[in-house]
């Protein structure tokens, strides 16, 4: 097993492999304070794709993943992640916190 | 292992991130799971079960789970990149090759001394 070391790869390989097989698959992220690193991890148990880094920039790269992945693992490996960024989930959550009527 | 609501996992893990700055690893994993066992998904079939999005958080002595829906998704995962946003603060900031905290100190020393330039040219 082998570290990506490019981050675009990484994401890229990481969605199709949990799109191949969305019962199985799993993504994992390791943080050590002591260290400053991050290490993030997705498999489906036959193959391994990770990635290691101790750069903040890529920490909201992550960040990005993981709304992806949240999308794609609660709407199903079909759902839509072209519009999928931190900062849109962020605003239309806003919206969204309206107490409506609902009686 | 502890199944959470939303909420409480976050406040877990900020505590779970707050223990290990010492020393250890904080794992989070996300998984799609229909939160059944094997048996059931079966009895069940493929198109009845409804999938969630299972976040588990383990540290050596710890672990944690919630159970993310749709309905939570958003909420969660703001709540979630804000926790992590708050905690992740020893990877390094671009691509410096000393350690952050030297990196620090550089930054307070070269703010301090900065001069206020434009009003000291006065011509005689």
């Amino acid at each position: 097993m082998v570290y990506i070391s490019s981050w675009d790869e990484f994401a890229e390989r990481s969605i199709q492999l949990f799109r191949a097989d969305p019962q199985s698959s799993r993504y994992a992220m390791k943080y050590r304070h002591c260290d400053g690193k991050l290490v993030l991890k997705v498999t489906d148990n036959r193959e391994s794709l990770k990635f290691k880094t101790d750069q903040a920039q890529d920490a909201k790269k992550m960040e990005k993943l993981n709304n992806i992945f949240f999308t794609l693992m609660v709407r199903g490996p079909d759902a839509d992640i072209t519009e999928v960024t931190g900062k849109e989930q962020a605003e239309t959550q806003v919206t969204k916190k309206g107490r409506g009527r609902k009686q | 292992m502890v199944l959470l609501q939303p909420d409480p996992f976050l406040n877990e893990l900020t505590s779970m991130f707050e223990k290990s700055t010492e020393n250890g690893s904080v794992w989070v994993t996300f998984k799609r799971s229909s939160m059944k066992s094997k048996l059931q998904r079966d009895k069940l079939g493929e198109d009845a079960l409804e999938y969630r999005c299972l976040v588990r958080a383990s540290t050596i002595k710890k672990t944690i789970s919630t159970s993310i829906s749709a309905k939570d998704q958003q909420r969660f995962q703001a709540s979630y990149a804000t926790v992590l946003k708050a905690h992740m603060h020893a990877l390094k900031k671009r691509e410096r090759k000393d350690k952050k905290k030297a990196a620090e100190v550089n930054k307070k020393q070269e703010k301090a001394p900065k001069k206020s330039g434009t009003s000291t040219k006065v011509t005689a």
